[in-house]
């Protein structure tokens, strides 16, 4: 078997071992260890856009709401028509509901990312963070006009699907797949176009076609990101997904090292921890996190677990 | 001598400049042609409209008897026509192999989708890309670099990989803009042993733009002169440097006299 894909399987097995803890977890233990899986999937699937293939994407948390809309609505309004009541359906059944959830808010967030990408992955650099950034405002106004899905109060009594093993087994496939992705041939268009367009074009890339993949794979991610997230807070709010929340994801990539897994990964561990080591000094917490990230930036703005590269040999 | 690349009437108009006038030019199979003028001539326009990052204002361009008109530059590189950049383009911070494998996407047996499922099909056509980028690597002396990043090589290496990664696109054309630029005599002379290995181990045609005579005149069988957008003059190297017209367009010049040298 593959090498990537023997480490998936591991990883999966540690997920379910690690969620089924002997004496179970913390429920505060449990609160923060969910909230790194869906930072580790939302950070990891952005570091495909904004590390790997160079773009600046600032629309995450607008995809991310995307699917925790959509798949609230599958698991409020769509599942009790198909198998009747949530709580009275097997457990196989239930889990069947919550891929299924899972999985449409994560199409319908691609889908999002595709309409966003395709007309402005032609333009570049700051002109798509703009872009993005209007998108992010754009889907919240939408969501808090539509009254379905609870206009401005959000939705809540969100089935509690969500468990820390369905977050780590989700975190370990993004990681599968962003990983195999760009360990190809196919994968070294996402770097080539990051590094010189023009050049990516002369050796037969298409640099736009490649910017619309990353795109969309990474709205995947965050709109599943989103259906964990919902299903995990059991209310969501338009307010929720607003531009900090994306400028958070983004500054897990930057401090991870754009482009660099496993300083993504650790990037998006620390930021949110971080949160909940400063929580006793209260109201000062937020003050010295900002200037802990404007320390970071002035002393590594290569990113934190960004290392030399290795030197030519010969 | 089959017709490979041919140019009808080819024009290309900025506003109310008029960088490429109505130039009729054609590349045999097997050829080596260059491309000379002043600074500004439109050399390099010339490029990117046989590259299709301009399209012609009028006139007609066509490859193996194929119009270009309305293809991307990455369809016209599918076809066989690959190029190098005046000032270098390489992926800087990814490594030599990988600039190379990047330019093996042309001729990937498997479908993007394969990355993720890695079946024996998936890792044959890696092992084949890898082996082939390391077959070009070595015969243009670069495996020792494998690794490194490419921005790190020598100026000479990285014009020498820039080469390399056109020929893992597998061109049948092969447009070089100003390849000697930036080098010493010494390091001329050994251009012009690459250029002609590689005309003869890739079996291909090659354009070159240059300003430097001595490379021109060392290796082009025919040489087309542009000056203000315009063809002046075709021929063989004798003929060119023999051409009044041509003397004109470099007179008051360096090149002037560095013409009438050779």
């Amino acid at each position: 078997m593959p090498r990537p894909h023997v480490a998936l399987l591991l990883s999966l097995v540690a997920a379910y071992g690690f969620s089924n803890f002997p004496g179970g977890l913390d429920p505060y233990l449990l609160d923060v260890l969910t909230g790194i899986g869906i930072n580790i999937i939302l950070a990891v699937s952005l570091n495909l856009v904004n590390g790997y293939t160079g773009q600046f994407s600032l629309g995450h948390a607008g995809f991310m709401s995307v699917g925790a809309y959509l798949s609230s609505a599958v698991s409020l309004f769509v599942a009790p028509k198909l198998v009747g009541e949530l709580s009275a359906a097997g457990p196989v059944t239930q889990g069947a509901v919550f891929l299924a959830a899972l999985v449409t808010g994560g199409f319908c967030a691609a889908l999002a990312g595709l309409l966003v990408g395709v007309p402005s992955l032609r333009l570049r650099g700051d002109y798509l963070a703009l872009v993005t950034l209007g998108f992010g405002e754009i889907i919240r106004v939408i969501f808090q006009n539509i009254e379905v899905l609870g206009g401005a109060l959000g939705l809540n009594a969100i089935p509690a699907s969500t468990s820390l093993v369905w977050v780590l087994a989700v975190a370990a496939v993004t990681v599968f797949v962003v990983h195999c992705l760009v360990e190809s041939t196919y994968g070294r268009g996402f770097l080539a176009t990051r590094d010189d367009e023009i050049a990516a074009a002369a050796v037969g890339l298409n640099p736009t076609r490649y910017k619309i993949v990353a795109f969309v794979v990474a709205a995947f991610f965050a709109g599943v990101a989103g259906g964990l997230y919902a299903h995990f807070k059991l209310t969501i709010t338009p307010t929720g997904f607003d531009f900090t929340r994306s400028i958070e994801i983004v500054v897990m990539v930057i401090l991870g090292g754009m482009g660099n897994a496993v300083g993504v990964i650790l990037a998006a561990v620390l930021l949110t921890v971080l949160p909940e080591v400063l929580r006793p000094i209260a109201e000062y917490r937020m003050i010295l996190y900002s200037l802990l990230l404007v320390l970071l930036m002035l002393l590594r703005p290569q990113g934190l677990f960004q290392f030399p590269a290795r030197r030519p040999r010969g | 001598m089959a017709e490979l690349l041919r140019l009808e009437q080819a024009t290309i108009r900025f506003g109310g400049l008029t960088a490429v006038n109505a130039v009729d030019f054609a590349v045999n199979e097997g050829e080596l042609c260059g491309l000379i003028g002043p600074n500004g001539a439109g050399k390099t326009t010339v490029f990117n409209l046989i590259t299709g990052v301009y399209a012609p204002t009028s006139g007609r361009i066509s490859f193996g008897g194929r119009d270009l008109r309305g293809l991307g530059v990455d369809d016209i590189v599918a076809l066989g026509i690959a190029r190098t950049f005046q000032n270098i383009r390489l992926f800087g911070s990814l490594s030599v192999i990988d600039n190379v494998r990047a330019a093996c996407n042309l001729h990937r047996t498997t479908a993007p989708g394969h990355a993720l499922l890695r079946l024996g099909a998936f890792r044959r056509d890696e092992a084949a890309i890898a082996a082939r980028a390391n077959e070009l690597l070595e015969i243009f002396n670069l495996g020792r670099f494998r690794d490194a990043p490419a921005r790190s090589l020598p100026y000479g290496e990285q014009r020498r990989l820039e080469i390399v990664r056109c020929l893992a696109t597998r061109p049948r054309l092969l447009l070089l803009d100003e390849p000697a630029a930036g080098m010493n005599p010494t390091e001329k002379v050994e251009l012009i042993r690459l250029i002609q290995q590689v005309r003869r181990q890739f079996n291909l045609s090659i354009l070159l733009v240059e300003h430097s005579m001595r490379v021109v005149m060392g290796c082009c069988e025919r040489i087309a002169v542009l000056d203000y957008g315009v063809k002046i003059a075709e021929g063989t190297p004798d003929q060119i440097r023999a051409d009044p017209k041509v003397i004109e367009a470099y007179l008051g010049e360096d090149h002037g006299s560095s013409l009438a040298h050779h």
